[in-house]
């Protein structure tokens, strides 16, 4: 028990000692608080590293004299927010998160703060904060038009696959889904078995149904981000569709096409539904000894590969700072002590599963937290991330005006999943609809 | 003459003093509501973009929202859910609050406990409101569809149904709006004088004849302004819609409202979601126009 103690102490003054060396140098070696009576604004969307953020702000405040309102509402309600406030080039943030789906907008509009000058300022940013550590393929999507960075990615984040009920799997002679065909083959078998529902997805289909569109052949558009025409009615675009809404309308519960993240990671966790796509940050939670029912049954894989290949989505998160800001030293100061490589590594230590420094995902303490019953989750993320780099099949996600597009996708799976629409039919009103959308945005097909 | 004149002066400055003490009134009266729907008004008339405000608010063709607008099918659809939606849960609520009243309408303590605990509905949050329906329409965690199953009657999940999701929006929407009808008719029966009541009853009428010839006549009026303020306010409808279908499944559940939202925080299209609110605002202005005109009130008469 002593020995528990010190033992913990120790742990303790090590944090402590590394998010003291994480603080800004300015401030430690003037001896003096730089940002005493500035009023940080920091919004984020509510996960799991803004939360350990907010927990550690003390230290910040502290070491800073910076006073810090952190405020991080649900995605759809950040991504609203945020998105009217950038556009308006206010200044009510300081520090905001850059969210994927929102990059190409938010940064080729201007609403960003070019982060190079600070970051090649030795006064501002010491040579340990190591940008390069960051994986080059969450720093590509946060580099604008202009070649400079508008975001430090917190999160790269990566949609695989989990069986929540692997042992039914198994009972019927299966293996873990690797292509589209064995998914069906595996649903065929378990589904229903000891009511447990085969497959299930979050109804943001612009996300979760991608893959399988890559997978099919397809592609959203042509050849993102140069020629962005909309490639939603093609053969392949259609089998895609076709193909995934009989995964919900076949094997998914009872009303399937209204499940969100947090549906479907209950689902799971409580063993309702036995296969889903999600974020790893979402599987993770499978392997909650206190809250998950199917920590011993989980098993996890990459999303399944189809007659094009295989094509894992990605997203990266990051934190910038609005162009509207007027503190943005003192905002970068924050980043720079959010993002540092003592305060990741202190989050990885805390359980964060879904860091973007290359360091931390090479961690013996981070792969040794992501292995779920025998499952690696960080070993899964890392070949999907590197794949994604590879390929470049995600680079349809930054485009500005996929927001539009990501609402056609939704709605098409919805109809074709409710029955109203013929597969053929719900994405041929796709590709107009987003036609139409691109036009209206100003874009010459 | 002169008294005349004195009085004519007595009441252009009494005028005039009621002008001046209404002025500062009217002024905030006009800064807060008219300026706002002017400024809707003004960016209707303008493509205006957030993605780029400065080269999107012109007036080069003030009407091209309003062209889009007629070209629109998912527009015009959601005109279509709005009419259902509204016609629907406007007249289940006004059935609803109606008969609760008149079975309410008493002076027992347990009749009096049954009003206050009707009421809880409409004094919760609209968020609440919604959160309590999403767990009863999801089948999964609903005791609704448990009971249901248990009793032999399994019920599919309504809001996934194409079929039902927006009827299962206009029973919550019911649920959280019956009691302000129930609360208005209950004021209105108060005020009806007995004296009538009992010669009706005299001369032999039944009570659906009493309803039918007395109570009601005494009642419509009310009834007709709790329907005007409950159509108005159909118009508005979004937490529900907003929590348990998201407008969908596809477009099944999108009101105009919704769409509205879509167009301006999604898509940041401004002026052409406030091309969508004006039109809301002329809809509804010309539907409690109708309702006037339909002499269902004593209004006309007087």
């Amino acid at each position: 028990m002593n020995h528990k103690l010190k033992r913990r102490e120790l742990l303790k003054t090590a944090a402590a000692l590394g998010s003291a060396a994480a603080l800004p140098r300015t401030a430690s070696a003037q001896g003096a608080k730089p940002y005493t009576g500035v009023t940080l604004n920091v919004s984020t969307f509510s996960a799991a590293y803004p939360r350990l953020l907010q927990q550690w702000l003390p230290e910040f405040e502290a070491a800073t004299g910076a006073r810090v309102n952190f405020d991080a509402p649900s995605f759809p309600v950040y991504n609203q927010r945020a998105d009217l406030e950038l556009s308006t080039r206010g200044s009510a943030y300081d520090v905001v998160n850059v969210t994927y789906i929102y990059t190409s907008r938010w940064i080729n509009s201007g609403w960003l703060t070019p982060l190079d000058d600070y970051l090649k300022n030795p006064a501002l940013t010491p040579a340990d904060f190591d940008l390069q550590d960051f994986l080059p393929g969450a720093r590509a999507p946060e580099t604008g038009r202009d070649g400079k960075l508008y975001g430090i990615p917190w999160t790269a984040e990566v949609l695989l696959q989990g069986s929540s009920r692997f042992d039914l799997v198994q009972k019927a002679g299966l293996a873990f889904p690797d292509t589209t065909d064995d998914l069906v083959k595996v649903l065929q078998a378990v589904n229903k078995k000891e009511r447990v529902a085969g497959f299930v997805a979050d109804n943001h289909y612009g996300w979760t149904f991608v893959p399988y569109l890559h997978a099919f052949g397809g592609d959203v558009f042509r050849k993102a981000p140069d020629d962005i025409f909309p490639t939603l009615d093609t053969p392949e675009a259609i089998a895609a569709g076709e193909y995934y809404a009989r995964l919900i309308r076949e094997f998914g519960p009872d009303g399937g096409v209204t499940y969100q993240p947090d549906q479907v990671t209950q689902a799971l966790k409580s063993g309702r539904v036995n296969f889903a796509d999600a974020g790893q940050l979402y599987l993770a939670q499978l392997g909650d000894a206190a809250t998950s029912k199917t920590i011993n049954t989980v098993k996890f894989g990459a999303v399944p590969k189809g007659p094009a290949g295989r094509f894992p989505g990605t997203a990266v998160h990051a934190l910038g700072i609005p162009a509207g800001s007027k503190n943005k030293e003192a905002a970068w100061a924050f980043i720079r002590w959010a993002l540092s490589k003592q305060t990741t590594q202190r989050a990885v230590a805390a359980g964060y599963g879904s860091p973007a420094r290359r360091s931390d995902i090479l961690s013996a303490e981070f792969r040794k937290k992501q292995v779920i019953n025998g499952s690696d989750l960080g070993q899964l993320a890392l070949d999907s991330i590197e794949q994604a780099a590879k390929t470049g099949h995600m680079k349809y996600r930054t485009v500005a005006v996929y927001p539009q597009v990501d609402q056609q996708l939704n709605k098409a799976i919805e109809l074709v999943v409710t029955g109203q629409l013929s597969a053929k039919q719900a994405f041929q009103n796709a590709q107009a609809g987003s036609i139409a959308d691109l036009k209206r945005a100003g874009i010459r097909l | 003459m002169s008294l005349a004149a004195r009085a004519g002066g007595w009441q252009q400055q009494r005028a005039r003093a009621y002008r001046r003490g209404l002025a500062p009134s009217l002024a905030v009266l006009l800064l807060i509501t008219l300026v706002p729907a002017a400024a809707l008004l003004v960016a209707s008339f303008t493509p205006l973009t957030l993605t780029d405000p400065a080269a999107s608010f012109r007036f080069d063709d003030p009407l091209v929202n309003y062209r889009q607008l007629l070209h629109d099918e998912r527009f015009i659809a959601s005109i279509v859910v709005q009419l259902k939606l509204s016609a629907s849960s406007v007249l289940l609520q006004l059935l609803t609050g109606l008969g609760l009243a008149l079975l309410l309408d008493g002076r027992s303590r347990l009749l009096a406990g049954a009003r206050t605990a009707f009421l809880i509905p409409m004094v919760l949050p609209p968020i609440v409101v919604a959160l309590i329906w999403k767990i009863l329409y999801t089948p999964d965690v609903s005791p609704l569809h448990r009971l249901l199953e248990a009793a032999g009657w399994p019920v599919r999940s309504l809001i996934a149904n194409p079929d039902t999701a927006l009827w299962a929006i206009a029973a919550a929407d019911t649920w959280q709006w019956f009691p302000f009808t129930m609360l208005m008719v209950l004021a209105a029966l108060q005020t009806i004088p007995d004296e009538p009541l009992e010669a009706a009853r005299l001369d032999g009428a039944n009570r659906w004849q009493l309803f039918r010839h007395i109570v009601l006549a005494y009642i419509r009026p009310v009834l007709v302004v709790c329907g005007l303020f409950r159509l108005i306010d159909s118009f508005k409808a979004f937490p529900l819609i907003y929590v348990l279908t998201n407008g969908g499944p596809g477009n099944v559940s999108e009101v105009t409202n919704f769409y509205g939202f879509i167009q301006a925080f999604n898509f940041s299209y401004w002026g052409y979601a406030s091309a969508i609110a004006t039109v809301m605002l002329a809809g509804v202005f010309f539907l409690s126009w109708l309702v006037g005109r339909l002499g269902w009130s004593d209004h006309g008469v007087r």
